[in-house]
């Protein structure tokens, strides 16, 4: 359980809305309140990685109860979450996350916490694209455990959750290009790699790469750049269900499970092509 | 303190320019652009006199009303002429998109420069003008999203209860803003500041407003003033949260902010 350490001085006693984080559990059965929740969280977004439990975010003087209170951080993620409801509308702007904080009864002020070029609500929502499909391939790998699904082989595996990630993106669409174009300014391009280099890092742990040598970085930079292209040719895709994506997807994945192959065979004939050049120099030789 | 602006309200846009060789204009751009308020926010300048602040807000919004309606039309191309007069004739009352400020000041003189200047420059909706006290402003509760206060809170005789004010008329969610003349920590510069402040201020206000004293009292007060931390401390007492604040021209002016969460 993470702890925050705040200046006593502060005495928050009715903060008007960081509610108390007991309020929000009450509303679903609590089967073990120590255990991470987010699985059964559908609609309310809670932050990924942290625990549920009750966070002592400010203690005030006095003996104000207020272990249970929200802390910043999670209002921010309840406002972005909100936001993203806006974006079709409004783009990735801070006019989004204004709306955002409308809905979840603030002041439009409140998006003066976040930088004006809505930076931060698109973050906000790769991670948590990132999140939904490490916990679907989470899913998908105890089915496989557990006996009750085939094991996929490793092309078919990585279409598939290349393809249900880009899926998330659909409802965003319209919007997408111009976020993408945000997460490639300077201050973003940390975040958004790491973004990029972690789920694409998950993908490969869930399709079962164990290798510790070179491989593991040509499997990430190929399986990044897979990524990358379709994400763009979606873009512009225009055909029913992105039909043309997939099929993209498909060729790209084909193509690099054959550089795999090829490059077995261009080593096999290189071994070939040499040993036949040592016996013509021993003929030669003697 | 009273005193020292009604002799001074006249003359008060002129020395602020002289004083500052102009840059109060850029610093007050600054504390608009930092605000970056959306169409329907609701503005509280308090010891806002003559009116820069909440004229610079207008005009911010203007714009930004205008780019959305400008992208509304864009999206709408399809539609009948009926329908395209209509949405001419209710955007047209609404160019500010229900965006208010409103000016409070406790001294008459200030405020009764800014409605001149304010009709002298045409602007006439959304605005509104109050006469009350920092310490104990006549507004309800959670009333406002941003409440702002430019170069007036070193006026405050009790900068806590000002700020508890602050808080109480905010709306949940809403934000602070205070531009203020603050602490140098560049020794250097301090130097030159203070030689600056203490040997040009007054004798420009003696040439231009006939005034050394207000002004003798002006350098004064900005060098009593609490500086950056010390603020922060005082604005996170009252009870706001993520309170920040970022200095301007390496700390001779700060912008201090925070929310009400």
């Amino acid at each position: 359980v993470k702890c925050q350490l705040y200046p006593p001085q502060r005495a928050l006693q009715a903060s008007a809305v960081l509610r108390r984080v007991s309020d929000e559990q009450k509303k679903e059965p609590l089967a073990s309140s120590s255990q991470q929740q987010f699985d059964s969280h559908p609609t309310d977004h809670q932050p990924e990685k942290e625990p549920q439990g009750p966070r002592p975010s400010y203690t005030g003087q006095g003996g104000q109860e207020s272990e249970d209170y929200e802390s910043e951080e999670q209002l921010q993620h309840r406002i972005l979450t909100a936001a993203l409801e806006f974006v079709p509308e409004h783009g990735w702007t801070a006019e989004a996350i204004a709306e955002g904080a409308k809905a979840l009864g603030l002041s439009v002020a409140a998006a003066g916490m976040f930088h004006s070029d809505g930076s931060e609500l698109i973050l906000h929502f790769v991670s948590q694209c990132n999140t939904k499909l490490s916990e679907l391939l989470e899913q998908e790998q105890k089915l496989v455990q557990l006996g009750k699904a085939e094991k996929k082989p490793t092309d078919q595996f990585l279409r598939d959750a290349v393809e249900a990630r880009l899926r998330m993106l659909i409802p965003y669409i319209e919007k997408w290009p111009q976020a993408v174009s945000i997460l490639l300014l300077p201050h973003n391009i940390p975040s958004s790699l790491n973004l990029l280099t972690s789920m694409i890092d998950d993908i490969w742990q869930y399709a079962g790469d164990q290798s510790t040598d070179f491989n593991w970085y040509t499997r990430r930079a190929v399986l990044t750049g897979i990524y990358n292209t379709t994400e763009l040719v979606m873009m512009q895709d225009s055909s029913p269900d992105f039909e043309e994506t997939w099929r993209f997807l498909e060729n790209r994945v084909a193509d690099a499970m054959n550089m795999g192959n090829t490059a077995n065979q261009v080593q096999s004939t290189g071994e070939a092509v040499v040993q036949g050049l040592m016996g013509a120099a021993v003929t030669v030789s003697n | 303190v009273y005193q020292v602006f009604e002799s001074v309200a006249k003359k008060y846009d002129v020395m602020n320019d002289s004083m500052t060789l102009g840059i109060h204009r850029v610093w007050k751009d600054i504390l608009v652009h930092k605000m970056n308020p959306s169409p329907g926010t609701v503005l509280l300048d308090v010891a806002g006199g003559t009116g820069d602040i909440a004229f610079r807000f207008i005009n911010y919004v203007r714009s930004l009303r205008e780019r959305q309606l400008q992208r509304k039309l864009k999206r709408h191309q399809n539609l009948s002429w009926q329908e395209i007069s209509e949405s001419y004739q209710e955007d047209k009352f609404k160019s500010l998109g229900d965006s208010q400020v409103v000016v409070c000041d406790i001294n008459k003189e200030m405020l009764k420069v800014g409605k001149e200047k304010a009709q002298h420059l045409g602007y006439a909706e959304g605005l509104s003008w109050v006469l009350g006290n920092a310490e104990e402003l006549p507004f309800d509760d959670d009333k406002f999203d941003v409440y702002t206060i430019a170069f007036g809170i070193r006026n405050v005789t009790r900068i806590d209860l000002a700020l508890e004010e602050a808080y109480r008329v905010l709306k949940p969610g809403g934000r602070f803003l205070c531009l203020e003349f603050s602490h140098v920590s560049n020794p250097i510069l301090s130097r030159l500041y203070d030689l600056y402040s203490f040997q040009v201020i007054p004798v420009l206000g003696e040439v231009i407003a006939g005034d050394w004293k207000a002004y003798q009292y002006l350098v004064e007060s900005i060098r009593r003033f609490p500086p950056q931390e010390e603020l922060k401390a005082m604005i996170e007492d009252a009870g706001f949260l993520k309170v920040d604040y970022q200095n301007l021209n390496s700390g001779v002016v700060a912008i201090h902010s925070g929310f009400k969460l």
